[in-house]
């Protein structure tokens, strides 16, 4: 029992992806689907929030479950962001979808399965479970990025997403295969364990280290690795987009916090001089500076957003770095994470909110004028812009304060200036969607974003609003969620 | 039984594989080929695991890991494969460098 009460939320998002197929099936409406999927995935994140208030600590009996999946309070707080961003994800698809003539139900259970195989790596304690969600996340995520059947963009981001996305698991599992000639261990704390020994300095474990934060890098999109996020982002639909932004991206970055932290957290693994942070601050670094660079000289709000994203994985790694000195360098992390999310999914929110069937607004000279044509519409897209720049009194602002405290308070001065210098930077093409929507005029003669009217992408931006200004002026509770959230076997 | 081939061996001839496999998707243009090559990858994952098994015969934890790998794989290849089919009814190519309609 106390098992079955630890999955609650892994079975309650199932059996509700298997209902939904199955209404999908009987029923020849399709307009409540979009509904259903939010509504299943918001009570994953219900049963997870019970959970952690009835204290995942007093179960009995989960032994049993581990190493295959360990609950904690890491994993139900990831279980509460996927979920949370997978149904705010939903609410999105069912406005664009319907206005976009390509609504099908498979749409959602694609989402929920996805949503699934995120919350199964977030509670991966073994190489075997890691792998196995991250391929019922990727899965679904391909298909969601080949949805639009019809355009050769959406074909041609999802070729491109599905060939590095499996070369990056393919890596990732040849670095476990090794990992594992060298230890004897498939489960993260045994590696750990066996890392302490003589094993640690073993060549095979070397490079199987190597090669696994190569395909991780892949999967949170690091750069040099980068090159399939921004086509991927731009050619898949909207709110599969967003989806990939938030969901997607948060299973990668739990996947690379307890592969590295527990199965690397051995001390001749993880230290500022050897090991894996190094490499993670170099990268974190290039990630950061690279992505603000071209970021700022996209034409499309769609691909200028993939790059933004590619940008805040970086201020992640900078806080992933931190944690190897600073005790509640994780909680900021997981908070970044947290804001990031709800501002990503309101960004793509408002972008999908400017425009309609044939008019898709994807360039910043679609945007021209419309926080004079349509205040109401352009208001979201600029607020989310706001808050991903990190201007207060947004999330974005305290999720970057906090970082940057945490990167200080471990000693690593050189990253948080380089971090600072990369939010300023990456201000300037946040701000130009601003000088768009209420400075521009359209071309005369151009064709101008018509914006389309939706009760389901209201909803979304409401609740994404809601979190934002809430994240932003009192960041308390939520920190001290994400302070709480321990990783077990740190 | 009976045979004797050292542990080495397999290892090596996983790195070859893996080799073969990643410098085949980095080379080739061909969406097909670069399919192939993921599963070449993937046989060198398969390989190492089940050699590094034997050589720790008191639990199945390689062989296990295998059989998911092989599973999860022919999933993908199908969603892989579907996608491509896509592509090629719209483009009339399965060449990566053709698809170039998404660029900064």
């Amino acid at each position: 029992m106390d098992i079955l009460l630890a999955l609650s939320p892994v079975v309650a998002v199932s059996v509700g992806a298997l209902l939904l197929m199955l209404a999908e099936a009987f029923s020849k409406q399709r307009a409540g689907l979009a509904l259903g999927a939010a509504v299943i995935q918001a009570t994953g994140a219900v049963f997870a929030g019970a959970l952690w208030l009835y204290g995942i600590e007093s179960l009995n009996g989960l032994d049993v479950l581990e190493p295959w999946l360990i609950i904690d309070r890491f994993s139900l707080f990831f279980h509460m962001v996927i979920c949370l961003g997978g149904a705010l994800a939903a609410l999105l698809a069912g406005g664009y979808l319907r206005e976009h003539r390509i609504e099908r139900g498979e749409f959602y259970a694609l989402i929920l399965f996805a949503t699934i195989g995120a919350m199964m790596i977030a509670s991966a304690g073994d190489a075997l479970t890691l792998f196995i969600g991250l391929e019922t996340m990727s899965i679904g995520a391909y298909a969601l990025t080949a949805f639009r059947r019809g355009s050769q963009r959406s074909a041609e981001a999802a070729v491109k997403y599905f060939l590095l996305g499996s070369f990056a698991a393919a890596l990732l599992l040849y670095g476990f295969a090794l990992v594992y000639g060298a230890t004897g261990h498939t489960d993260l704390q045994g590696i750990a364990a066996a890392l302490r020994g003589p094993a640690g300095s073993h060549p095979l474990s070397l490079i199987g280290m190597l090669l696994i934060l190569v395909g991780l890098a892949f999967k949170v999109s690091a750069v040099p690795f980068h090159a399939w996020t921004p086509d991927a982002y731009e050619g898949a639909p909207t709110p599969a987009t967003s989806y990939m932004a938030v969901v997607v991206k948060a299973g990668a970055f739990a996947m690379m916090m307890r592969v590295l932290l527990v199965g690397f957290g051995d001390p001749r693994s993880m230290s500022a001089f050897a090991g894996w942070p190094p490499v993670i601050a170099g990268l974190a670094v290039v990630t950061m500076t690279v992505a603000n660079l071209i970021a700022g000289r996209q034409e499309s709000v769609k691909r200028m957003l993939a790059y933004s994203s590619i940008a805040h994985a970086g201020y992640l790694l900078v806080g992933l770095v931190a944690t190897i000195r600073s005790g509640d360098a994780l909680s900021s992390v997981l908070f970044y994470l947290l804001t990031y999310t709800v501002s990503t999914i309101g960004a793509f929110g408002g972008l999908i909110l400017c425009g309609s069937y044939g008019r898709e607004s994807v360039s910043f000279e679609d945007l021209a004028g419309l926080g004079k044509r349509h205040p109401a519409v352009a208001l979201p897209l600029a607020f989310f812009a706001m808050s991903l720049a990190g201007i207060p009194p947004t999330a974005g602002f305290f999720g970057k304060w906090y970082l940057l405290k945490s990167a200080m308070e471990g000693g690593f001065h050189w990253l948080a200036i380089i971090m600072l210098v990369n939010s300023v930077l990456g201000a300037y093409y946040y701000l130009r969607v601003l000088v768009f929507l209420y400075m521009r005029e359209p071309a005369p003669g151009a064709p101008v974003a018509v914006p389309m009217k939706s009760g389901y992408v209201a909803t979304a931006l409401i609740l994404a609003g809601a979190l934002v200004i809430w994240l932003g002026l009192c960041p308390d509770g939520a920190l001290d969620l994400a302070a709480k959230a321990t990783l077990a076997g740190r | 039984m009976g045979t004797d081939i050292p542990l080495f061996h397999y290892v090596v001839l996983s790195g070859i594989l893996f080799t073969i496999g990643g410098v085949g998707f980095m080379v080739r243009r061909n969406i097909l080929f670069s399919l192939l090559s993921i599963e070449v990858l993937l046989n060198a994952v398969n390989l190492a695991l089940v050699a590094f098994n034997r050589m720790r015969p008191q639990n199945h934890t390689g062989h296990i890991l295998t059989f998911f790998v092989i599973a999860a794989e022919a999933a993908e290849v199908a969603v892989g494969l579907a996608i491509v089919i896509a592509l090629y009814r719209l483009k009339r190519t399965v060449r990566v460098d053709e698809a170039d309609l998404l660029r900064n």
